[in-house]
Formats: structure tokens, C-alpha cells, sequence
């Protein structure tokens, strides 16, 4: 009885034993991985890499604007070269020395081929038009030893002219042209309304029109519908300029206009 | 009667060795415990706090920009709703100051963008600066630098 008794007691002593283990062992790895990265000093330079990514990429955008309402094809290296100049002035303790290279020739990317200059890309007056610009960027900063940081960006922006079609046996004769739009990412830009698309012409004349958004499931995608009424006879083109909320253009053009007899 | 009082005895042996069993196990365990409080070895608060302010304001930049609103609201001059919106995205207890520069150092011309009053950011210990650069809006290049003050309130 009595040995029996000392067993049951050695057990739960060692039970507590190995329960404290546990909790000790469990605590350090919990509390380890709590407090790594507290331990690890936010250091500012993670701050400045960050905002010099981001400020490069719009900077991008906004090289991209100026382009395709200018046509200054050489507005991105200017640009570029004033950014270089002035991340130095911005940041003058931490040795910031930044280099870019514009992209040049052919590349391959969301379904067309895309020719840069300079950085710089845009086919137009195409039923698929886009406007393009890409950039590698290499980063120093002296004062923590970073060397050699490198990013790429791009922007993107591509209107695809689905169909355009004259309706004429309605009571009111109209034309329905109906658009895709989508950016870099590839995303599906479904944030643009009428202002977005400053000009409509048919036949080479400027229109009156109507901009409404939906999904379509004949296209599988969000359609921009673009409606112009009172068009007596079926027009020799159709063309939409597309300017979205970052001021990027593009202008889809067609001569293939269907006739619908419904 | 004899057998009886020896078995009284036994089981009283028993329930006094049950109570050092669970006294000598409790000890272990809070032992354990109290070896772990001993040994945490907490973060020192003031750089901490100034890191932790760091980063909350750069994020609240990064992210408005992001969206596009940081420009918008710099190059159209929407200091009412640059105020607004940086007092939304920050914590209540954080005291803020923006001041807009461009590259040369040079101050832009702005109404006071501040929450809290200036006696806050004098008499804290731990005052964190955030410096967020943006190039341009829309076709013009024309960068500003926006230097953000936090404090705890």
C-alpha cells in the first residue's frame, strides 16, 4: 500500500515538472516571436526606400500624363533626371543616390506588344489602344550601406473598343459603342464616368453621348456603354478618347461599325 | 478497535501527503512563472514609442497616397481635408503637425495643419518626424516634402 502511495506522489510531482517545462518552453517561443520585430528598430531609411518606391511609380504616372496629352516623348527622362537631383536635396543625411534606366524596345505584356522609347509607349487611333511607360530604378543609400536596390515599375492603361453599333430601326436612330478599360495589375478600371471620356466622334465629328457601366455577359467583363442618338446613317468610324483619373490617355478608333436592323 | 484507529491513521497519512503533493506541484508551477516574469526583458519605452509613432505615420502617408487623396489634396491646396483625413487615419491619442517644404527646404505657404495644441508637442519626451516625398500630380513635376510630427497624447 504504502509503495503504491510514493508512486502516485513521484508522478505528480514529476506531471508538475514537465507542465513547467512546457509553460517555460512555450512562453520563450511566444514571447520571441511577439517582441522580434519590436526589438528590431523601425529604422528610417525603411521609410525613405518606401516613399521613393512609391514617389517613382508616380512619378511614372505622372510622366505618363504629361506624354499622351503633350507627345513630349522625351518628358520622362527630364523628369527622371530632376527626381535623381532632388531625392539627393530631399534626404541629405543618408547619402541618397538614385539611378534610373528607361526602358527601350519591345516587350510583351497584357495581351499586346508594346514598343518603348525613353521609357515611353503608345499605340493609338487602334480598335485596342493603350499608353505605356516602365522604368527600373536602382537605389543607394550610403549612410546604412544599401546598395544597389532595384525596382521596376510600370503604368498601364488600355481601352478596348469591343463593338460599335448603328441600331436603325428604332424610332431614334443611335450608335452603341461599347468599351473596356483596363490598367496595370491588370486590373479592370470601373471607377470612370462621362468626364473620363472627353471626346466621342463619329465620322470625324464630335458627339453628344451617354456613358453608362455595367457587366456584360456577352463579354465576360465590365463594359463602359457609350451612346449617341440621332444618327441618321451608319458612320464611316467611330472614335473614344479616354482620359482617366490619373490623366493618362487613349484613343480607340474603328471603321468596322455593325449594323443592328432590331 | 485497534484495527479501526490504524485505518483512521492511514487514511489521514494519505490526505496530509495528497495536500504536500499539490502544495510541492503548485510550487513548480509558480516557480515556473515567476522565472519567466524574472527574465522578460521588456523593450525600452521612450524609442520604442517614437519608433511606434514612426511607423503609424508613415503607413497613414503611404496609404493616402496610395488612394491618390495625399496629392490631390497638396497640389489642389485641400488643407481643411488634409487635416481631416490625417486626423481620421491616426489613433485619438496621437497629436499631429504637417508642414509642407519643397525639395530645397523652403516652406509652402499653408493654414496650420495641427491637432493638439503646441504646448503638447513642447512638454513630450518622445516626438517622432516623418518625411514623405511626392514628385507630382497629374502631367506636372513639382515635388513636395511633407514633414509629419507625432506625439502622444
Amino acid at each position: 500500500m504504502r509503495v503504491a502511495r510514493e508512486k502516485k506522489g513521484q508522478f505528480i510531482v514529476i506531471a508538475a515538472l514537465l507542465l513547467s517545462i512546457m509553460i517555460i518552453s512555450v512562453s520563450t517561443v511566444i514571447y520571441g516571436t511577439v517582441t522580434y520585430y519590436r526589438q528590431e528598430r523601425w529604422e528610417e531609411y525603411v521609410t525613405i526606400v518606401d516613399s521613393i518606391k512609391t514617389a517613382s511609380y508616380n512619378l511614372l504616372q505622372v510622366g505618363l500624363a504629361n506624354y499622351a496629352q503633350t507627345l513630349n516623348s522625351t518628358v520622362l527622362r527630364d523628369y527622371f533626371n530632376l527626381w535623381v537631383r532632388d531625392v539627393r536635396k530631399a534626404y541629405p543625411g543618408f547619402g541618397a543616390d538614385l539611378s534610373c534606366s528607361l526602358v527601350s524596345g519591345v516587350r510583351s505584356a497584357y495581351g499586346v506588344n508594346i514598343n518603348y522609347s525613353l521609357g515611353l509607349a503608345r499605340t493609338w487611333s487602334q480598335p485596342v489602344s493603350f499608353s505605356a511607360s516602365n522604368a527600373t530604378v536602382s537605389l543607394d543609400l550610403a549612410s546604412v550601406g544599401l546598395t544597389g536596390y532595384s525596382f521596376s515599375s510600370h503604368v498601364f492603361l488600355k481601352m478596348n473598343m469591343r463593338d460599335a453599333v448603328w441600331f436603325s430601326k428604332s424610332s431614334k436612330r443611335y450608335v452603341l459603342i461599347y468599351l473596356s478599360v483596363n490598367r496595370e495589375g491588370p486590373e479592370v478600371v470601373v471607377n470612370l464616368g462621362k468626364s473620363n471620356f472627353p471626346d466621342v466622334k463619329l465620322s470625324g465629328v464630335s458627339q453628344a453621348f451617354s456613358v453608362k457601366r455595367y457587366y456584360s455577359s456577352t463579354y465576360n467583363c465590365f463594359i463602359y456603354e457609350v451612346r449617341v442618338d440621332s444618327i441618321s446613317a451608319l458612320p464611316s468610324s467611330a472614335e473614344v478618347t479616354l482620359s482617366d483619373t490619373r490623366g493618362i490617355k487613349a484613343v480607340s478608333y474603328t471603321t468596322s461599325i455593325q449594323q443592328d436592323s432590331r | 478497535m485497534t484495527e479501526a484507529r490504524k485505518a483512521g491513521n492511514q487514511r489521514s497519512l494519505k490526505g496530509q501527503m495528497r495536500v504536500i503533493e499539490a502544495v510541492m506541484a503548485s510550487l513548480i508551477v509558480v516557480s515556473a512563472v515567476a522565472f519567466l516574469y524574472l527574465f522578460a526583458a521588456t523593450p525600452s519605452s521612450q524609442s520604442q514609442e517614437t519608433s511606434e509613432l514612426e511607423k503609424i505615420g508613415h503607413n497613414v502617408l503611404h496609404d493616402m497616397d496610395e488612394q491618390r487623396l495625399l496629392t490631390r489634396f497638396v497640389y489642389n491646396s485641400e488643407w481643411t481635408n488634409l487635416t481631416s483625413a490625417l486626423f481620421v487615419s491616426l489613433p485619438t491619442n496621437v497629436y499631429f503637425n504637417l508642414s509642407i517644404y519643397d525639395v530645397n527646404g523652403r516652406a509652402i505657404s499653408h493654414p496650420l495643419m495641427q491637432y493638439g495644441n503646441n504646448q503638447v508637442f513642447v512638454s513630450s519626451k518622445a516626438v517622432a518626424s516623418v518625411a514623405y516625398i511626392v514628385p507630382g500630380y497629374q502631367t506636372s513635376y513639382s515635388p513636395r516634402v511633407m514633414v509629419l510630427k507625432l506625439v502622444r497624447g
